[in-house]
């Protein structure tokens, strides 16, 4: 048969092949990912803290909108009655004004008013102490992008992704986009 | 002197006289697009209700002011300017000849208790559109270093779904109601999270998680349905016209925002932590009785499986001795608004409320007393 040495040396020579293009693809990988790392930008504890702070906003908005048809002149039946002037209007104004009146007073948002409140000088319990306060349990973190239980963050943002697919799609649509 | 009782809520208003039905009506402004003269009206406010929100019962019910007594519901804590306000409304322009202000909670309380005499403690889960209370009672009287807020709602979950919708399949941002009814019919409460997100993950067939959701478009779909999975189509697309959704892990990834709010970065405690933590900052001997009277209330209970997780949640964390049990009534976001109707009823009814006259010598002094909110 074969000389054994003969195998051996040729077997490490496989090896020490396999090994040395696995080495190049290794550090085009590497390389290419190392001089996209130094092009992006990292965000820093405080942005990505705000950035957190305005999406948990964002969910709190009321979705409160003005009638978008209020604008429009009225239809039907009464489009064709000519505008009374004097007799009308002030009728009209009037009860406007009624809604507009308690619009006009609670302008204020919630922010003011409850500075306004006093909370810390009130006795407790009160509004601020019935907050529900912090878990003891560990968050759990999920991917943005598809949902499923996540174990990657972004490095720029810190977003999470589940899977490299979630990276790149990551990547293209939010990353970094809408930065404060 | 008849009655109205009013149960005050950021998404609806539950109203009736106390010896008719009650009607639910969406708390929001309505303008009439023939007649713009008239306009209903009752305006959502960021978290606490605003008191002009009264606005809507001038021309639906046509009450006659001064021979009503009214009871009206406001949130824990509700801020003084807020309370004065209300009062001016009520006393002022609409001229009611008495009026109670109280939580929610409490009337819900009053009810379980007209049902259950023999209780003495019971602990309300009030889930509603703007937040979740939990607050304890006692022989009537809520405990207030037990109330405890988590700044989670219904607001939140649909906003929540919005988002999600409109990064993962379709842009849905200004669809709130639409979305809303999605979160309806579509989403349910796990019973064990972990394993529901891997069959999520399965493919075709076996991800029985997985529902289509065919959205309204207003011309020959008027309101949007689930797809029963007999129709379901895994491969391909389908045929017809109609816009779908699919969903999967939303479904109950969006109710356990209740039950863990850190899921979404709010570093709060969910439902069943603060049940716990709320008995537990009770006198020892009344724990028992806590944990027996569980109840839920709020839109955000009808979501299926809620019952049971809270149960079960609730039991782990607890020590055996103690006997938990969750009652979820048959019609929650009805249910304060009975109870409303039980204590107009009640023969203490007349001692509770401030009278026009009251208000008038004593002015807002007498309300801050009174009403014990």
């Amino acid at each position: 048969g074969v000389s054994p040495i003969l195998l051996c040396r040729s077997s490490q020579a496989l090896l020490v092949w396999v090994g040395s293009v696995a080495a190049q693809l290794f550090s085009v990988l590497s390389l290419s990912r190392v001089a996209e790392a130094g092009q992006r930008r990292v965000l820093d504890d405080a942005t990505r803290q705000r950035r957190l702070n305005r999406q948990l906003d964002a969910l709190e908005k009321d979705n409160f909108q003005d009638d978008p048809l209020s604008s429009l002149p009225p239809s039907g039946p009464t489009a064709r009655l000519p505008a009374f002037s004097e007799g009308e209007e002030p009728g009209k104004k009037k009860r406007k004004t009624r809604g507009d009146h308690f619009k006009q007073r609670f302008r204020k948002n919630f922010q003011t008013l409850l500075e306004e409140e006093n909370v810390s000088e009130r006795e407790e319990p009160n509004y601020l102490s019935a907050a529900a306060p912090p878990s003891s349990l560990p968050p759990r973190l999920f991917c943005s992008v598809c949902g499923f239980p996540s174990s990657y963050t972004c490095c720029s943002c810190g977003g999470r992704y589940c899977s490299t697919r979630c990276l790149i799609t990551h990547r293209e649509t939010r990353c970094l986009k809408m930065t404060l | 002197m008849t009655t109205l009782v009013l149960d005050n809520g950021a998404y609806s208003a539950k109203i009736g006289y106390s010896h008719e039905k009650v009607s639910v009506i969406p708390n929001c402004q309505f303008r009439s697009k023939t007649s713009r003269l008239k306009t209903f009206t009752a305006n959502q406010l960021d978290e606490i209700k605003d008191p002009s929100g009264l606005f809507y019962i001038l021309p639906f019910q046509k009450v006659d002011f001064a021979d009503t007594s009214v009871v009206i519901t406001e949130p824990y804590f509700n801020f003084t300017s807020i309370q004065e306000s209300m009062n001016e409304i009520l006393f002022e322009e609409y001229q009611f000849q008495a009026a109670l202000r109280i939580n929610a909670g409490s009337l819900s309380a009053h009810r379980y208790f007209q049902m259950n005499n023999q209780e003495l403690c019971c602990i309300v889960v009030d889930s509603g559109f703007s937040f979740t209370h939990i607050v304890p009672y006692c022989r009537g009287k809520k405990m207030k270093d037990g109330i405890c807020r988590i700044n989670v709602g219904g607001k939140l979950l649909t906003n929540h779904l919005k988002e999600i919708i409109s990064y993962r399949q379709l842009h849905v941002m200004d669809e709130t109601h639409v979305i809303n009814q999605v979160k309806e019919d579509v989403c349910y409460v796990s019973q064990d999270f972990y394993k529901d997100m891997d069959i999520a993950q399965l493919k075709g067939e076996d991800n029985t998680v997985m529902r289509d959701y065919v959205l309204p478009d207003f011309s020959s779909i008027k309101k949007g349905f689930c797809k029963p999975r007999e129709e379901m189509n895994f491969t391909g697309k389908y045929k017809t016209g109609e816009q779908i959704l699919r969903l999967a892990n939303e479904r109950f990834a969006v109710p356990e925002m209740l039950f863990h709010p850190s899921d979404i970065g709010i570093h709060e405690i969910g439902i069943p932590e603060a049940l716990v933590n709320s008995i537990n900052n009770m006198p020892e001997e009344m724990q028992p009785h806590f944990y027996k009277n569980i109840v839920l209330t709020g839109g955000n209970t009808l979501f299926p499986g809620f019952r049971d997780r809270v149960y079960k949640e609730v039991r782990s964390l607890t020590p055996t001795d103690f006997q938990v049990s969750v009652l979820q009534p048959p019609n929650p976001i009805s249910y304060p608004w009975e109870g409303g109707k039980l204590l107009a009823e009640n023969p203490d009814f007349d001692e509770m409320v401030v009278t026009r006259e009251d208000y008038e010598e004593n002015g807002h002094f007498i309300c801050e007393e009174k009403f014990d909110i």
